[in-house]
């Protein structure tokens, strides 16, 4: 170190104020505008805050100043004194007050004046003799010098974040170094990792503070739910979507635990699956998985010696000339033979059906998760290029096309939540021997329930996912608009998911209405979509008692024109069907709603036809995002658009 | 640095040797010693000399010296590669330490084994469990490899 002047070591063998955290700001976690970047919750209070580096910087030096200021001790003090506590400021001050002293010896914060007060010290690391000016101690009686200390210092940090810990390097002496020396002494690089493991131990100690698991993302979680320890989805600034709890992908409405057998079972499964469903056909007698590892087609079943032809899996008794028999695998045929089934094969269909039914929540589980990631790939593409030629196509600025962005968000949040729902299915509804008939019933209705409603959610979804994919390619592919609007020429006949399909003049004034269509659309179905899986997820966060129980209640009466009822109406609206459902009822038309407003209808529609429907299911349909609403509403519910604008059929 | 403060280590050394051990280069390498440790009286090691080879790191004193038996010694914390399982030599060391004193814990630890945190269990299991049977194989080892 050069620029270790006298007044240098002043400060350091003081533990002085210099350099250290002295930002004025509270501690209390400020407000940011995070918490609630769930594409899904949007209206509940916020439950985490995301920081930058930077914040988590402020919010460090905050915690220190904030002692600094209660416990009147240094800067460098109250960082050693919080690190020791693992950031606990109530503990820390209910010790301090009770004996400061025990505190002060136990973090290892003497106040030692030094024995002597000669000119000279030698130093105990390479025992020579310097003036006492150029030496530091970490306030205790030991005198080190510069160079001793740097490489103590820097030794210390190289190995590790226990450099936050080191002590005066006599092994007697508890004192512990301060941060003021650490600073004085060591160079620029290991300064900045000494600074990295103060932050870090800044997380890593505090139970509600987390590092975002994805790698590179440098941001740090705040978790402001008072349940710590049980699931909790958290969306970073990065993208990335975790559970605070288990840092796994965010998997409301499942818990942790489940997710955890879930991802053991896929780990200890998945592979040998895909690896017996492409390389393997189950023998035709037996049914066990046989892998074909010679050329011959001829096949003999190693356990049950069945010999059978590999390409139409027929008995080789009609094949080969031994038998006298010919080479005809070219017919196709449905063999089935019932034979006995004995005992051992009970066992083997038993363990057959139960993979089955692995496989198909697991397929299920698979496909969404791929069908997320290929979401995800398609917002970096939207971002990345489409949004400007749609931009061009469509006449329209980026900035009022976030509602595309927003869609995607959706499904990628959507197919996440449902993927789980099949894990969770799968041990929710497994199924359990020696239950009760009552146990047994009631499962039955649950898991009815249960599919129902994650039958409702996904059909939305996939309506969603379908236009935002599909509908808005066609607008890609459209010719861009010349100029100003009302231009006549141009306008591609297949613009717009209407599908007006002439050319010519008024192709541009058409393709812009098809335009507004599809969004008002989108955006209606990206709302839809959000609250059905918000009410998937509630329901499950209830359980699924609960949740039945409620519906099977009297329904209170609720005025149809009240504008705050959306989300609660699209609730009810798909609880009571769902409850017919459970009860096993007929419930086949997705939206029907159970209504005993339907008297009050208004007439609003000329199509005859239309209101024929209307008045036999008792609801009108939206145009934009397909809710159905009772005849008394004059708008949409849901998406808050006009009935005779959108003709609601 | 760090042959600075061998040098002077071994002018300390030399000045005020301890008693029951000595150290020195084993040849023209100054990071390179050798140090011979007198069986403590107190203990079944008593009579054998045993030889000792410490390497200094580079990076010295901050880092700690590799320090190990060359003749066979039957101690639960020291193995039959001679390596020594000692908390300064590890994670406690400290640059205030030095070799005098590394030599005299290791003195120590001769008379005092630490069979809770063994290097070789079964002569950690035998020390605990029947401590006569221990220190006559000590004796037994120190006769045949330490003595003559």
């Amino acid at each position: 170190m050069s620029d270790y002047g006298d007044s240098d070591y002043e400060e350091m063998s003081m533990g002085g104020d210099e350099g250290g955290y002295s930002d004025d700001e509270g501690f209390a976690y400020s407000d940011q505008e995070e918490g609630v970047a769930s594409p899904v919750a949007k209206s509940s209070k916020k439950t985490f805050i995301v920081l930058d580096s930077e914040e988590l910087r402020e919010r460090l030096k905050a915690a220190v100043v904030q002692v600094v200021d209660l416990l009147c001790i240094s800067d460098a003090e109250a960082t050693r004194a919080l690190r020791f506590y693992k950031w606990d400021l109530t503990k820390l001050q209910e010790d301090w007050f009770t004996d400061p002293d025990a505190v002060r010896q136990k973090v290892g914060l003497l106040d030692e004046q030094p024995s002597t007060r000669r000119k000279e010290e030698t130093c105990k690391i390479c025992f020579e003799s310097y003036p006492v000016a150029d030496m530091a101690s970490a306030r205790c009686k030991h005198y080190y010098c510069k160079d001793c200390w740097s490489g103590y210092v820097q030794t210390a940090i190289d190995s590790g974040p226990s450099c936050l810990d080191l002590r005066c390097p006599d092994p007697e002496c508890k004192a512990a170094v301060p941060r003021t020396v650490i600073m004085a002494v060591a160079d620029a690089a290991h300064k900045k990792r000494y600074e990295e493991f103060a932050v870090r131990s800044f997380v890593d100690d505090q139970r509600q503070l987390s590092w975002c698991p994805a790698p590179d993302c440098q941001h740090a979680v705040v978790s402001l739910s008072d349940r710590l320890g049980v699931a909790q989805d958290i969306f970073c600034r990065c993208g990335n979507a975790f559970c605070f709890n288990c840092k796994e992908e965010a998997h409301r409405p499942v818990d942790c635990e489940t997710v955890r057998k879930w991802m053991i079972k896929n780990s200890a499964e998945s592979e040998n699956l895909n690896w017996i469903l492409a390389n393997t056909k189950p023998c035709p007698k037996c049914t066990r998985p046989i892998e074909k590892n010679q050329g011959c087609m001829h096949m003999t079943c190693s356990q049950c010696r069945h010999e059978f032809c590999w390409l139409c899996q027929g008995p080789w008794a009609e094949h080969g000339e031994r038998t006298g028999g010919f080479y005809n695998c070219n017919r196709f045929k449905k063999a089935v033979e019932k034979g006995e089934v004995d005992e051992q094969e009970q066992k083997r269909q038993h363990a057959r059906q139960s993979l089955e039914r692995y496989m198909h929540y697991w397929q299920r589980w698979a496909e969404n998760d791929s069908s997320r990631k290929k979401a995800l790939q398609q917002v970096d593409k939207f971002r990345g290029e489409q949004q400007e030629v749609l931009s061009e196509r469509t006449a329209t600025p980026t900035s009022q096309l976030k509602f595309i962005v927003d869609a995607w968000m959706q499904v990628v949040h959507c197919r996440r939540i449902l993927k789980w729902t099949y894990a969770t299915a799968y041990y929710t509804f497994e199924e359990t021997s020696g239950a009760t008939k009552e146990y047994r019933e009631r499962m039955a209705q649950h898991q009815e329930f249960f599919e129902f409603n994650q039958g409702q959610a996904e059909h939305y979804l996939e309506k969603l996912h379908h236009k935002v994919e599909k509908d808005l390619s066609r607008f890609l592919k459209a010719k861009p608009q010349p100029g100003a609007e009302g231009d006549g020429a141009g306008g591609s006949g297949e613009a717009g998911p209407s599908g007006s399909g002439d050319a010519g003049p008024s192709g541009s004034r058409d393709q812009q209405a098809a335009w507004n269509t599809f969004r008002e659309q989108l955006i209606g179905l990206t709302d839809v979509t959000r609250i059905h899986f918000e009410k998937l997820v509630n329901e499950f966060e209830k359980g699924l008692d609960e949740a039945l129980k409620e519906y099977d209640a009297p329904m209170e009466d609720e005025d149809p024109g009240a504008s705050a009822a959306a989300e609660a109406a699209a609730a009810a609206e798909a609880a009571a069907a769902a409850a017919a459902a459970a009860k096993g009822k007929a419930a086949a038309a997705p939206s029907r709603r159970v209504t005993r407003s339907s008297k009050r209808r208004q007439s609003s529609q000329d199509d005859p036809e239309t209101t024929a429907l209307e008045e036999e299911t008792g609801f009108w349909q939206c145009r934009h995002c397909t809710y159905a609403n009772d005849l008394g509403d004059k708008v949409c519910s849901v998406c808050e658009q006009p009935r005779d604008a959108t003709g609601g059929r | 640095m760090a042959s600075k403060r061998i040098s002077k280590e071994l002018q300390d050394l030399q000045k005020d040797p301890p008693t029951s051990c000595s150290a020195g280069p084993a040849g023209d390498d100054l990071f390179h010693w050798q140090a011979t440790i007198m069986g403590p009286g107190d203990s079944p090691y008593s009579g054998g000399v045993f030889f000792v080879t410490i390497h200094f790191p580079p990076d010295y004193p901050f880092k700690p010296p590799k320090v190990q038996f060359q003749t066979k010694v039957y101690h639960p914390n020291i193995n039959s590669q001679g390596s020594i399982c000692l908390d300064i030599l590890k994670e406690q060391w400290s640059p205030a330490l030095t070799i005098s004193k590394v030599l005299l814990s290791i003195c120590s630890l001769l008379t005092d084994p630490n069979p809770d945190d063994p290097l070789v269990p079964e002569i950690a299991h035998i020390y605990k469990t029947d401590r006569s049977r221990y220190e006559e194989t000590a004796r037994e080892w120190t006769r045949k490899f330490a003595m003559g």
